[in-house]
């Protein structure tokens, strides 16, 4: 039924999204946004009944307290947030009814960095754009732009809940702590600006997650690269260092590489801008990438156009009633 | 320069980059944003969004609706079907945009800069000297002596990149090394073949030149013309800035603030590019204002 949860902490960062996020204003600068880590998210939303794409909090690192003012079905997804219920400790990837009154309190992520709560009927806030999903870089979407902030008030929508479902085990992404990811990556656009042995560099390199990391941008750190005589023999219009070309689109998940770091741009990233992208993560990856810390490896293995739609395809297979037990 | 055959680039498992050439010729452009125009024509099937630049475009598509190579192959038949870039007709609104050259604000953002981070001279007469102008009056003169075309609205919302369609008005500049790590609000900016106006008070590397009074965006949509859109300008339209002085800032920053400033943007015309070329072809290109 729907009610008001109210926000007694909000967390490090907790931010409403919707799936995807925000579309068809993107060649007006506005990034999709939309949770990182879509595979847990749509999950959360099946569990407690809700259709995939409705409203949800993504809980970065450290998750909020919460306290429910009517009786709702909520279901928390992702990262362990170690959360408990009124003191008791709460499952999660199962669907959980809760009464009017009771509070979650999300602890630390143990494993893995980022959770998702879905609460039946979806959190209502207004769309903006056509979406709910949060771009708090500009202060677009969510509630008034931003991530969640302590004594807030989050409205919830209709909507019947249904508790004791559980994700099964094998449905689940195989979130954990090993500290090194294997990272899929399609070649190109831009990889013609990059040497032979420059691509081969960066398919052996182990590269470090930084600190400096977030929804907008993914910074890694390794070897040199290696580019191919077109990234100096080029005209003015492009810049002056190797990595610098005339501006042009970012498409989402592209390795964007800046000088000599490369930065992987996710949900909020700049739409465009004047550096080259000489490989891209499909989409099919992006759940790792939200689940990872600072200072993990990652070790990139190059798939073809095919096999990394093929890849989303059996991710959004797992995103239906059949995961659920 | 154009290539023969344009050039279709993987991004991942959902997007596509169509490049129409390698520079920033502006006819480049005109096809970027005569392909955009004919997808969203043709309703082309698996299409979820564009964004286009200065010479390229990239597509976003949804792999269960279609293909990648499949979607090549549209989009060769859209780009067979625009013709000659001189057969482009472009939607082109116009956008009167007031700015105060040489202000006191962006001044004062070029001498924090060079106090704190590298020493610099004052933008505007480095852009007029690096374009062999007189001074910095006559970079104002020269920048608001024509139209910009707005090449597009990208990198975070409603930001547009800009250049002069007068080709006797074009300024080049190189940017700031390193970059700022703030900028005045509503600044005007000159960077490489473009110039661009700051919708965020963040980091930049464009040279400044002036300040507009007016928002280019607004997520609270707070002003009407702001209601059914966020963003000010799209990329095809066209700008014209209009020269004020401090007195005219401060009294339509304080419309703006009230809610009674009256945008004027024009949305009578549309953009032929061979007329245009015939006109540029027409000029003395030495000519300077």
């Amino acid at each position: 039924m729907a009610g008001s949860i109210e926000v007694i902490k909000a967390g490090l960062e907790t931010s409403v999204q919707d799936f995807p996020g925000r579309y068809g204003f993107w060649e007006q600068g506005f990034p999709p946004s939309g949770p990182f880590d879509m595979w847990s998210f749509r999950l959360a939303n099946i569990l407690v009944g809700n259709g995939p794409e409705m409203a949800g909090l993504e809980c970065q690192f450290m998750g909020p307290t919460l306290r429910f003012s009517d009786d709702c079905v909520i279901a928390l997804t992702g990262a362990e947030m170690n959360a408990t219920l009124d003191g008791e400790a709460l499952p999660q990837w199962e669907s959980v009814a809760v009464a009017k009154g009771q509070t979650l309190a999300c602890g630390f992520a143990s494993v893995g960095a980022r959770a998702y709560l879905a609460v039946s009927g979806g959190i209502d806030v207004p769309t903006v754009l056509g979406a709910r999903a949060t771009f708090h870089m500009a202060g677009v979407g969510g509630v008034d732009g931003h991530a969640l902030k302590d004594g807030q008030s989050l409205s919830v929508g209709e909507g019947e809940g249904v508790s004791g479902r559980q994700v099964k085990e094998a449905c689940r992404p195989p979130i954990a702590n090993g500290k090194e990811w294997r990272i899929e990556v399609v070649q190109g656009p831009n990889d013609d600006w990059i040497a032979e042995e420059g691509i081969e560099r960066f398919l052996e390199a182990a590269w470090k997650l930084q600190a400096r990391s977030n929804r907008t941008g993914y910074r890694l750190e390794g070897p040199e690269w290696i580019f191919a005589d077109k990234a100096s023999a080029k005209g003015p219009e492009h810049g002056e260092h190797p990595s610098n070309i005339l501006d042009h689109g970012y498409p989402v998940g592209s390795i964007n590489l800046c000088g000599q770091t490369p930065i992987i741009l996710v949900n909020d990233a700049p739409s465009a801008g004047g550096f080259i992208n000489p490989f891209t993560v499909p989409s099919a990856a992006f759940w790792k990438l939200a689940q990872s810390k600072p200072n993990d490896i990652y070790r990139f293995k190059r798939v073809s156009v095919d096999e990394a739609q093929e890849m989303r395809r059996t991710i959004d297979r797992l995103c239906t009633e059949d995961s659920i037990a | 320069m154009r290539f023969d055959e344009p050039k279709f680039m993987p991004g991942g498992d959902q997007f596509i980059l169509v490049q129409f050439g390698d520079d920033g010729s502006i006819d480049l452009n005109f096809l970027a944003l005569g392909l955009t125009a004919a997808l969203k024509e043709d309703a082309t099937r698996g299409v979820v969004d564009t964004n286009p630049s200065y010479n390229s475009l990239v597509v976003e598509y949804d792999c269960e609706e279609i293909s990648y190579g499949d979607l090549q192959g549209e989009l060769e038949r859209l780009i067979g079907g625009l013709g000659s870039v001189e057969e482009l007709e472009l939607e082109s609104r116009l956008a009167y945009i007031p700015v105060m050259y040489l202000d006191p604000w962006t001044r004062d953002c070029v001498a924090d800069y060079s106090e704190k981070i590298t020493q610099r001279e004052y933008d505007p007469d480095f852009v007029a000297r690096v374009n062999g102008l007189e001074d910095a009056k006559q970079l104002a003169r020269v920048h608001s002596g024509t139209e910009h075309w707005v090449v597009a609205v990208c990198s975070t919302p409603g930001l547009p990149l800009l250049r002069a369609l007068d080709p006797r008005c074009a300024i080049t500049s190189p940017k700031y090394n390193p970059p700022r790590t703030w900028t005045t609000l509503g600044a005007i900016g000159v960077g490489g073949l473009s110039t661009s106006i700051y919708t965020t008070p963040g980091p930049g590397g464009y040279n400044l030149i002036g300040r507009t009074p007016i928002p280019l965006w607004d997520p609270q949509q707070r002003h009407p013309i702001f209601k059914d859109r966020v963003v000010l300008l799209d990329a095809a339209d066209r700008v014209k800035f209009v020269p004020i002085g401090e007195e005219e800032f401060d009294y339509i920053e304080a419309r703006v603030a009230d809610g009674s400033y009256e945008f004027n943007i024009t949305a009578y015309q549309r953009f032929s590019v061979g007329a245009y070329k015939k006109w540029v072809g027409s000029l003395n290109a030495d000519g300077r204002f």
